[in-house]
């Protein structure tokens, strides 16, 4: 029993995308889904301006959305409180997507390919679209889990184990210890769109 | 624009969805119609059978393509064992009350059964029981959209009232089309177009309302102006604006006869159509402002991901 | 380990080294079932630990590609060019072999000086060590690593060699507080040592550590720096300048301790002809205050080699009369020198606000915390060494342009006036260079040493000619001519006269190019206008044979033969983090030596380089000096000679194979129980750091310049060899300006600044992206991803208010035209992040190959507006100009 959460330092992100591509990769996502993402933007005017990276991710919510406008129960959070997608009882009706403020989810309805269709099927890709359908399926939502499989042999999500400035820190929430816990506490760690009131457990460290 | 870029705008709903929301508002409308018009007396009759007609079928269909839609329609009766849990879940019960009850009604009233036409108050019953359903239909259609509570241009009370003015106007145009196809000029008909006139100008009063409010919040700006002046301009002013409001409104108050009744009927229901497409596809997210950064949307070129090209000799 | 699956027979890590970059961090790879599925940092290798970036995690779609090249290909169209469709066939090994050795056979009988090897820096272990050892072996001197050695660092490495022995600079993060960074991302996605560099940038950043940026527009570092300086592209030696005169002059801010004991700046110079003035054994003279009289300079009473060394006081300013002659010292020279760049003049070229620049030396010279101190732990007990949380660091974006030698040594030279060089929290040599050795071996051991004048001699280098001392211009032997030019790397003489073979003539080569041996370059794109490169230099060569990863824009144009390389998932390389370049970062942390083994065994027909080379030499009969090529490049290169048992056998009695060559280096470095076979299981070697190779400066009796006298000589030396041969006429082939051959750095002005066309009102320069380098990355389908996620990364960056000016909107498809005529096409993304003056480009993008159609049409073609003429060269390091003045316009 945790209540695992994440934060994102955005002082020390500089918008590189591995946690991006680490999390393609580790998780076999076709093209133009991408459980963890980034968005850049700009503050300010020329030349008082600055450009910013702000990864995104399933915010594991402790009111999700999505799970309130679930019909089926599919989505829930777990003992853990990750949220997380039942497949098997999940009826595809997107209206999760409806319910997430955060864009996290993707509908994937086939795997598609990055090469076209007439060439070889490359023997990663072959991997890659057996063990996502086994993984996540088709026809249903996908998104982060917070990397289930690796936490299951006890290691942090792929997305935390590549960033190269170490700017996300996975750990437990109600562990008053954690690292998590005392980052969010000592420097004003925030959420995304609060006025929603889905009480995300991702959070953000202020980049100044 | 669309949600693989930034999640702002939402594109997993589209037509599929934009059908269901119409024949489910249009088919419980008629059918509301078609019950009204029976408690208003004997020479309604007629005319009330062909609204409470197009009741069940319509809806039935609607239905069809919302399970069309779902990614795994084999787990579609797990919806009904959460029942209360989701606007999903709800409008499900509420639709499979009316379906039936607008199916005992149909199957009893008009074909291929006649039990019910002498039956008045248990037809009656059962019609406000049906009416109570239908209506639940038509506005839950609104409340479905209400309640994704991040996309702030859905999240209004006006939805429902709009949905289900206009899922009323549908239902009752529907109701003339049918009863013009069948019958030649009727008193009767006009009567129902000169009250579609009235829900005419108040779809105009509250759509014009809803957009005004979705235009002034930020949040919801973005919808506002997709549907105003962005790419689905075109389907509001022509399709719904023109096509489903102002056309209908002029044919029913200048002509009186059969002919311009059907085609303002026709104009009335493909504007219907266009307006659930409308609002769906306006159904946009806020950007991800934070820390004081825009994190906007860019315009970009479309650039081909898996481009075909020259495979080395040999490697094929 | 767990499987994720069930089902899944195999599921292991296999520990060995990236090559998605140069700066090679150490991976750990994941095979399922046979099948590379992904890839994650190594922890045990100091280089990454356990970190990775986007390049390096989308490795295993380079190794299964489609449109990899899977079997040797020949050239059946005999017209070469860009356009020309190659209409290649699929040949066997064997006849690929008998063909290219056949032609190598036929240029080593004409003169084996004509065969050419054009390399990849992405390829940079195999070509200190694979290739330089083949060409050693054949006989041939002509080499260059095509665009990435040309561009990128022929001013910067060369000038960080002469002042840190190192490939490049970097702050001590760890302990630095203020930083000034012109035009580099290091730290912040730049191949440096990249993911360790990008965590120590992070844990400076959190600590409080301040940046400055002088940028045009806002890179990945910009953004997170303290502040953000927008400045005209190209002007960073005239800001270096300024800064030094605003520390020297307005600020009276200098290490004198340093200045006096660890640089020339206290030389004794002779006014008639700015030499040292040297004593009748030709030393050197230094003023010893204290005895007041001239000293040599390495005289015992005037060195001071450990901070906690007593040594007498010399003089750093004033007049002093040496037999008869009044001089001055180095410093007093440098101070006068640059008081023309004053913070009013330097706004005037950079656009940089005097009062910012002022503002800057100043708080630069206040952080730098002048005379503080702070004890270190070394090997040999704990020691005082200065602490200079300071550091100015430049890379490509700054050393990019006609004035790279001197922008270089400017910048640097920031450093050395508050003494923050190579001690704690200061600017230090990356890769770290100065190595004891892995401690039972001695090995690999860099040390620098002082030349006769005191300063600093590399104890170990990329390549045997060293940034210092300049060795002689000589007549020239190589293709391009590199014999006369001691201060350069690589030039492009080849290709920026239209015709190089009178060059030749005129120069006396008496052979002439037949055969290039191209091994991963794409030098079609990476280096200038493609067709200047491929008519003035590439149609040159009878015969081009090409071990490549992919049919890329060099193969179509000009390759007769191309042969399937295997990629770094499928080879063996014995060295990769050695000689440390980008590939070991700087800090506390440990050595690691790491190697490169293959995940999968080379796919279909691909073969690893180092095979086929080995292969090539037994063909050719040159086995025995190809082994002995490779034992000669060793000493240099990775520290200290081989002992004999491990020596590759020069005599022709015994052959190895790859794997025993790999084996046989480990072993002579690290011990007889440190091979292949050992290494392997980690992927790495590692050793401990000791503190004093980190911070070495008050630990080595050596000097570094700050008054460039021997510049002087290699000018004079230069221009009078030339001039033997004729070629020092005005509007002749090699008409630059010698005359910057001198002590004392200036800034000069690029084409760009000079230029008084108004129509062509935009300056233009490029960027690197992080998800992209060199060229081969474009084609990567999972890079590709990221790049259009990206807002920047395939656009054109304007500014809002230039847009608005110009009438062009976001996404508006446009053309950039330099005044030559030559024009680019792109689309605009709009921001406010850059000066509003300039158009930044990202990467070597804007594809047009047909082999590569996942990189085809994205981005834009930079290089194609790089004119390649001595207008845009740099007559000191001989680097191109890669800023360009532009109009932009919209396209149809």
């Amino acid at each position: 029993m945790a209540r695992y959460g994440m934060v994102i330092d955005l002082k020390r992100c500089y918008g590189c995308y591995s946690c991006v591509m680490a999390c393609k990769v580790k998780n076999h996502t076709p093209p133009g889904v991408f459980w963890a993402r980034i968005l850049k933007g700009e503050a300010g005017k020329y030349p008082n301006v600055v450009r910013q990276a702000l990864p995104i991710l399933c915010m594991h919510c402790e009111d999700p959305g999505c799970v309130k406008v679930c019909p089926t129960g599919a989505t829930y959070l777990d003992e853990d409180g990750v949220c997380v997608i039942d497949t098997d009882i999940c009826v595809g009706c997107k209206y999760c997507f409806m319910g997430c403020p955060y864009g996290a989810r993707y509908a994937v309805e086939e795997w598609g390919s990055y090469f076209p269709e007439g060439l070889p099927v490359t023997p990663l890709e072959e991997f890659q679209a057996r063990a996502f359908e086994e993984k996540s399926g088709f026809g249903v939502p996908t998104k982060c889990d917070f990397c289930a499989d690796r936490r299951s042999f006890g290691k942090e999500p792929s997305c935390v184990a590549a960033c190269p400035a170490e700017a996300r820190i996975f750990g437990d929430l109600d562990d008053p210890d954690s690292e998590i816990s005392f980052l969010i506490k000592t420097r004003r760690g925030f959420v995304l769109k609060p006025e929603v009131g889905t009480n995300p457990k991702v959070y953000y460290l202020p980049p100044r | 624009m669309s949600s693989k870029l930034h999640g702002l705008v939402q594109t997993e709903w589209g037509w599929l969805i934009a059908i269901y929301l119409f024949l489910a508002g249009a088919g419980a409308g008629a059918y509301v119609t078609g019950v009204v018009l029976d408690f208003m007396g004997p020479e309604w009759a007629t005319i009330a059978k062909i609204g409470v007609f197009f009741g069940f079928p319509s809806v039935l269909i609607g239905t069809l393509f919302l399970l069309a839609d779902l990614g795994k329609v084999q787990n579609a009766w797990r919806v009904a064992t959460k029942p209360g849990t989701s606007w999903i879940a709800r409008g499900t019960i509420i639709i499979s009350v009316f379906l039936i009850v607008s199916f005992i009604h149909l199957v009893f009233w008009i074909f291929p059964f006649s039990g019910l036409e002498n039956a008045d108050g248990l037809r009656h019953l059962l019609g406000i029981v049906g009416l109570i359903f239908g209506i639940g239909t038509m506005v839950y259609t609104g409340l479905l959209l209400g309640d994704a509570i991040p996309i702030p241009f859905w999240s209004t009370v006006l939805l429902p009232i709009l949905f289900f003015v206009s899922a009323l106007s549908t239902g009752i145009m529907a109701t003339i089309l049918g009863s013009s196809l069948l019958f030649q000029d009727s008193d009767l008909v006009h009567g129902l177009a000169r009250f579609d006139i009235l829900l005419l100008v108040m779809e105009i009063v509250i759509l014009s309302a809803f957009l005004h409010g979705a235009h002034r919040l930020p949040s919801s700006q973005h919808s506002a102006k997709e549907v105003l002046f962005g790419g689905l301009s075109r389907f509001f002013w022509m399709g719904v604006a023109l096509c489903g409001i102002l056309i209908p409104l002029l044919i029913d108050a200048i002509f009186h006869n059969n002919f311009m009744a059907i085609v303002a009927a026709l104009f009335g229901l493909a504007g219907g159509l266009i307006l659930r497409y409308v609002v769906l596809k306006a159904g946009a997210m806020p950007p991800m402002d934070a820390a004081g950064f825009s994190f906007r949307p860019v315009s970009k070129p479309k650039l081909p991901m898996a481009a075909r090209g020259m495979v080395p000799p040999g490697n094929l | 380990m767990t499987p994720v699956r069930p089902g899944i027979k195999e599921d292991v890590w296999i520990p060995t080294c990236c090559g998605q970059c140069y700066c090679m961090c150490g991976i750990r790879v994941r095979r399922q079932d046979g099948i590379v599925t992904e890839i994650e940092g190594n922890p045990d290798a100091p280089t990454g630990r356990g970190n990775i970036c986007v390049k390096g995690l989308a490795g295993p779609q380079l190794l299964y590609d489609p449109y990899r090249v899977n079997y040797p290909l020949k050239r059946t169209n005999p017209r070469k060019g860009i356009g020309e469709d190659p209409k290649f066939v699929r040949i066997s090994w064997e006849e690929a072999l008998d063909t290219v050795v056949r032609k190598l056979k036929e240029a080593q009988e004409y003169d084996p000086r004509s065969v050419y090897f054009q390399a990849t820096t992405t390829q940079a272990s195999e070509i200190r060590f694979g290739v330089i050892g083949f060409m050693k072996g054949f006989g041939t001197p002509n080499y260059w690593v095509s665009g990435g050695g040309l561009h990128c660092g022929n001013g910067a490495h060369f000038m960080n060699g002469i002042m840190h022995m190192a490939w490049s600079i970097i702050p001590d993060f760890a302990n630095c507080n203020y930083a000034l960074n012109f035009g580099c991302s290091k730290g912040h996605g730049a191949g440096h040592s990249a993911v360790m560099n990008a965590t120590q940038a992070a844990d400076a950043r959190a600590r409080g550590g301040k940046t400055v940026v002088f940028d045009p527009f806002q890179s990945a570092q910009a953004s997170k720096a303290w502040e953000w300086v927008p400045t005209r592209v190209g002007t960073d030696g005239a800001i270096a300048l300024g800064l030094v005169n605003s520390l020297l002059n307005e600020h009276g801010i200098w290490d004198a301790e340093y200045l006096k004991y660890k640089t020339n700046a206290p030389y004794l110079i002779r006014p008639s002809d700015g030499r040292y003035m040297r004593n009748e054994k030709g030393k050197a003279l230094v003023w010893d205050l204290d005895d007041n009289c001239p000293k040599e300079h390495d005289d015992p009473s005037v060195m001071r080699v450990e901070y906690e060394d007593q040594a007498h006081d010399v003089a750093l300013q004033g007049k002093y009369v040496v037999d008869g002659v009044e001089c001055t010292t180095g410093f007093e020279l440098l101070k006068e020198h640059v008081k023309k760049y004053s913070p009013e003049y330097v706004e005037k070229i950079s656009w940089i606000p005097a009062a910012t620049i002022s503002r800057i030396a100043k708080e630069f010279g206040e952080a730098a915390e002048i005379g503080s101190t702070v004890t270190i732990q070394t090997s040999k007990g704990p020691k005082q060494v200065p602490k200079r949380p300071v550091a100015t660091h430049f890379f490509r974006g700054s050393q990019g342009h006609v004035n790279s030698g001197w922008t270089c040594l400017s910048i640097d030279m920031v450093n050395h006036i508050v003494g923050a060089a190579d001690t704690v929290g200061a600017a230090l040599g990356l890769g770290a260079a100065v190595n004891s050795g892995y401690e039972p071996t001695g090995k690999p051991y860099q040390m620098p040493y002082p030349c006769p004048d005191g300063l600093m001699v590399a104890g170990a280098w990329v390549y045997d000619h060293l940034p210092y001392p300049l060795h002689e211009p000589r007549q020239p032997q190589r293709l391009d001519l590199h014999d006369m030019f001691p201060t350069s790397i690589y030039n492009a003489i080849t290709i920026m006269n239209d015709n190089w073979f009178d060059l030749l003539d005129q120069f006396k080569i008496p052979y002439r190019p037949k055969v290039m041996i191209n091994f991963g370059s794409n030098s079609v794109m990476t280096m200038g206008n493609a067709e200047i490169v491929t008519e003035n230099f590439l149609k040159k060569f009878e015969f081009i044979f090409s071990f490549q990863l992919y049919v890329t824009e060099f193969e179509e144009a000009v390759a007769d033969i191309v042969l399937p390389d295997a990629c770094y998932l499928e080879r063996y390389t014995p060295a990769v983090s050695f000689p440390s370049t980008f590939s070991h970062p700087q800090g506390e942390d440990d050595w690691g030596w790491t190697i490169r083994q293959p995940v999968v065994e080379p796919l279909f027909e691909r073969r690893d380089f180092n095979v086929v080379m080995l292969d090539i030499s037994k063909r050719l009969g040159i086995l025995p000096k190809y082994y002995k090529g490779l034992n000669d490049a060793v000493p240099m290169r990775y520290g200290g000679p081989m002992e004999d048992k491990y020596k590759l056998c020069e005599d022709g009695s015994q052959e190895h194979t790859w794997v025993d060559i790999c084996d046989r280096l480990l072993k002579d470095r690290f011990g007889e129980e440190h091979g292949l076979d050992f290494v392997r299981k980690k992927g790495v070697f590692t050793w401990p750091k000791k503190k004093e190779d980190v911070y070495w400066k008050w630990f080595q009796s050596v000097r570094v310049p700050i008054y460039f006298e021997y510049f002087i000589d290699g000018g004079e030396k230069i221009t009078k060899l030339m001039d033997s041969y004729g070629a020092l006429g005005k509007g002749g082939p090699l008409d630059l300006d010698w005359s910057r051959f001198k002590a004392l750095a200036d800034w000069y002005p690029c084409p760009t600044h000079t230029l008084d066309n108004p129509e062509y009102d935009m300056h233009t320069f490029y960027w690197r992206a992080v998800m992209h380098c060199n060229s081969l990355t474009q084609q990567n389908p999972w890079l590709d991803e990221m790049s259009q996620e990206d807002p920047y990364v395939y656009a054109l960056q304007v500014h809002y208010d230039t847009a608005r000016e110009k009438g062009l909107k976001e996404g508006d498809k446009v053309w950039i035209e330099n005044p030559e005529g030559h024009r680019v096409k792109g689309w605009i993304g709009l921001t406010d992040g850059i000066e509003p003056h300039h158009i930044a480009v990202a990467a070597v993008a804007g594809h047009w190959g047909e082999y590569q159609p996942i990189a085809k049409g994205k981005g834009t073609f930079f290089n194609d507006l790089v004119e390649m003429d001595r207008d845009h060269t740099d007559p000191l390091t001989l680097n191109q100009d890669i800023c360009v003045r532009v109009k932009i316009y919209k396209a149809d």
